[in-house]
């Protein structure tokens, strides 16, 4: 797997036992049998949903 | 795991102290400036480094280091770290001080180095935590509000299972749903579904635009260059294909008067008709010439140069196959497999390594390895040098076919400039169809040289005209077979040509309309652009199906985290809170949006804000010390309580302390605070004490041995 999913940044988060380790791994999961259209999507929505997390983090802080 | 001791080397007003703890509930109590804060903030500066290095470097020096030992498990971790440079040493060891793992290089808290990497890894390895925040988040306590309420205690819960300090998943749900909302009213969430949005907008602007056409890629209509520059070609083709038209149907009305004359004619009749050497003018011959599609003044060597043609084309045809086969040739060539022999090397390499690392037969382990690269590295060799001598020869002969060609080519231009220069058509197309011409009209052609020149002597004629090479021996019968064979199948591909021609046209009206509309709706001006339009509808559809996946994933996850964490959580909040309140309130429960509710009377689930504010506040300890359990999966650090019921009355406070030394009894608790009055607690619950001078916290020895030496020194 390359790109986002292929992450180290995708590996360690994967490994939370919180909501976003969750989300990561079902993402994982779903792309695993996926066509290349669909990984796509789900790339690009992880990315939407970890960069609003880290947004809205640094909004916080 | 328990956090040991913090070694402070360098560290704001400390200098060479070590701070030890204990498992279970440890006091840190000093007046406010003993350095409480600074002792409870030197534990994430060590583990994942400081932006405010000012504040802890001590005054006047450019040092600022200090040490944190956990121990557990039988192992023992050991971080040092120079705050100034951001070196770190890491040591883990197990119960025989044999280190298991370590670490040693340079982690500044943003930095994003495959050592910083490394580092976290570790961290998250052995502590279960690489984030600084997050560590905040999860095992600091800092300054509580006054008064909770169910829906931020049920934030900040949510907060916490997100895996993030500070951010609210159902915020970030909110805030994907707000922008798919403002996108389109079609939504499967059920909100107001009534108003047209941007989407709803945009579909309705285009269907009252009128239809472009049925080009379905805008993209393409958009660029009018694009289009020009495609009529501009379809154009040009469309010029040649027509002379190309003409040219056979000519060449087909040519051959169709040619049969009809030739099965007209009897021998006899040709006999008579035949004009005698000079006895038919000129211009009847030239006129049948030309109505057969020869030259006006067919050249004498003609044939000749036809033969040519024919000979140089068949030249060329004929290289084509040795240039295909050299080709096939050349591509299956083998290579040399240099990737597998550098890594069967580096492979015996590191066996090699730890065959003298282990001292497990080194020797043996080290001459096989050579032998074994040598035989690898000969056979690499051999094939290098069989393909180096393959291609060589594939060269050689590429040349040689190269060199022929060319020679052919030559002759080919060097026929071009004779053809030209007499006036004849020099393509090798326009001398296929002469040539099939001419064989036709050989009859035509003889009688055409044998007539005298203007000006010459009949009796010339005989001298000067040799009958002309007969290049097929077959009668007249089997030649005029073969022409109506080639007529209709002519005639089928000049029809063929003519309906792709027509399909051109067509192709070109539409393009020449496609650009008209879209200069025409450019004119329009506002709302007129529907190329616009479109472009803008697949933007919103594609960033619609992008929020939804999002959405639905961030639901899902949700979903799943409640499923397979929620009942752990609730069991062992609802242990730790049973205890806290000594039995009272046996069970906690978390909703789908993580509100918490409480068992009451072992009948009735009642919201937690129908409680007091002591028992919110024992509610959100129990939550998050279970949390935090259950994030670390057995890796415990102590949770840090910074003076965190600081506006709590007496009475509230010694409910909060009872829940403090509950929570602390499964792991280590420090608690740092300025309050005597938790000094007389201490004795009586026997915590270990870490008391700070209150004048002279520099010179003075902070708690170091036994288990009691430091319990009630202050008091």
């Amino acid at each position: 797997m390359t790109g986002l999913l292929g992450s180290d940044q995708i590996k360690s988060l994967a490994g939370e036992e919180s909501v976003r380790g969750v989300l990561v791994r079902m993402v994982l999961e779903q792309a695993e049998g996926a066509d290349s259209d669909e990984v796509k999507l789900l790339e690009q929505a992880l990315q939407l949903l970890l960069s609003r997390f880290q947004a809205m983090e640094e909004d916080a802080s | 795991m328990i956090l040991r001791s913090i070694e402070m080397e360098s560290f704001g007003r400390f200098h060479g102290q070590t701070i030890e703890f204990r498992r279970g509930m440890n006091l840190v109590i000093g007046p406010n400036e003993a350095g409480k804060s600074t002792i409870a903030e030197a534990v994430p500066a060590v583990l994942f480094g400081t932006d405010r290095l000012e504040r802890y470097k001590p005054w006047g020096r450019n040092a600022c280091s200090a040490s944190l030992f956990f121990e557990g498990g039988g192992r023992t971790i050991q971080i040092k770290r120079n705050l100034v440079t951001d070196e770190v040493e890491l040591v883990e060891r197990d119960d025989l001080y044999q280190p298991l793992s370590q670490f040693s290089g340079n982690a500044p808290l943003r930095g994003r180095s495959s050592s910083c990497r490394e580092y976290r890894e570790l961290l998250e390895s052995l502590l279960g935590v690489a984030d600084e925040k997050l560590f905040r988040a999860t095992y600091f306590f800092g300054h509580q509000p006054q008064e909770w309420t169910g829906d931020e205690l049920a934030q900040k819960i949510r907060t916490l299972v997100s895996g993030t300090a500070e951010v609210d998943y159902a915020d970030v749900l909110d805030r994907l749903l707000d922008e798919h909302f403002n996108l389109t009213r079609s939504n499967p969430w059920g909100r107001d579904k009534q108003r047209d949005r941007e989407y709803e907008e945009t579909c309705r602007e285009l269907e009252n635009h009128e239809p472009v056409d049925t080009v379905p890629v805008f993209v393409e209509i958009d660029d009018s260059n694009e289009i020009s520059r495609q009529i501009e070609s379809l154009s040009d083709e469309l010029v040649s294909d027509r002379l190309e038209y003409e040219k056979g149907l000519r060449y087909v009305e040519h051959v169709r008067n040619r049969q009809t004359t030739i099965a007209e004619m009897s021998p006899r009749t040709v006999q008579e008709e035949s004009p005698a050497p000079g006895a038919a003018g000129d211009d009847d011959i030239c006129k049948q010439l030309a109505a057969a599609g020869l030259p006006e003044d067919p050249p004498r060597d003609l044939v000749e140069l036809l033969a040519e043609a024919t000979e140089i084309r068949q030249e060329m045809s004929a290289l084509q196959q040795p240039y295909a086969a050299l080709g096939n040739r050349e591509k299956k060539i083998p290579g040399v497999p240099w990737t597998v022999l550098l890594s069967v090397c580096a492979l015996l390499v590191l066996v090699t390594g730890a065959a003298w690392w282990r001292q497990f037969h080194p020797w043996p382990v080290s001459s096989f390895a050579g032998i074994v690269v040598l035989l690898l590295s000969g056979w690499c060799g051999w094939r290098f040098t069989m393909s180096r001598k393959a291609r060589n020869e594939c060269k050689t002969e590429r040349g040689r076919m190269d060199q022929k060609k060319s020679a052919i080519q030559q002759r080919q231009s060097l026929l071009s400039e004779r053809c030209e220069a007499l006036g004849l058509p020099s393509s090798p197309i326009d001398l296929v169809r002469l040539q099939k011409l001419v064989s036709s009209n050989r009859d035509l052609l003889e009688t055409y040289w044998r007539r005298p020149a203007p000006g010459q002597p009949v009796d010339d004629i005989a001298v000067q005209d040799e009958p002309l090479p007969r290049e097929q021996n077959g009668d007249a019968g089997s030649e005029e077979v073969v022409h109506v064979d080639e007529l209709q199948e002519m005639e089928a591909r000049l029809a063929e040509f003519e309906a792709e021609m027509s399909r051109k046209e067509g192709r070109l009206q539409e393009l020449n309309r496609q650009l008209e509309n879209l200069a025409s709706s450019r004119r329009a001006g506002t709302g007129g652009n529907a190329t616009a339009l479109q472009k803008r509808k697949y933007e919103l559809e594609s960033r619609i199906t992008l929020l939804r996946k999002a959405i639905n994933l961030l639901a899902d996850a949700v979903d799943e985290f409640s499923r397979s964490h929620l009942l752990r959580l609730n069991h062992e909040a609802g242990k730790l809170f049973a205890k806290i309140t000594a039995g009272r309130y046996a069970e906690i429960r978390l909703d789908e949006n993580m509100v918490p509710s409480v068992l009451v009377d072992r009948r009735r689930w009642m919201p937690a804000d129908s409680f007091s504010k002591g028992t919110i506040d024992a509610l959100y300890l129990a939550l998050r010390t279970a949390l935090t359990k259950i994030r670390d999966d057995g890796r415990t650090l102590p949770l840090m309580l910074d003076d965190p019921f600081v506006h709590l009355d007496q009475k509230r406070l010694a409910t909060a302390l009872n829940l403090v030394d509950l929570a602390s009894a499964d792991g280590q608790l420090v608690l740092f605070s300025h309050n005597l009055e938790l000094g007389k607690r201490a004795a009586r619950e026997r915590w270990h004490v870490v008391p700070l001078d209150w004048g002279t916290v520099d010179t003075s020895t902070a708690e170091e041995g036994g288990e009691n030496a430091g319990q009630l020194h202050l008091l």
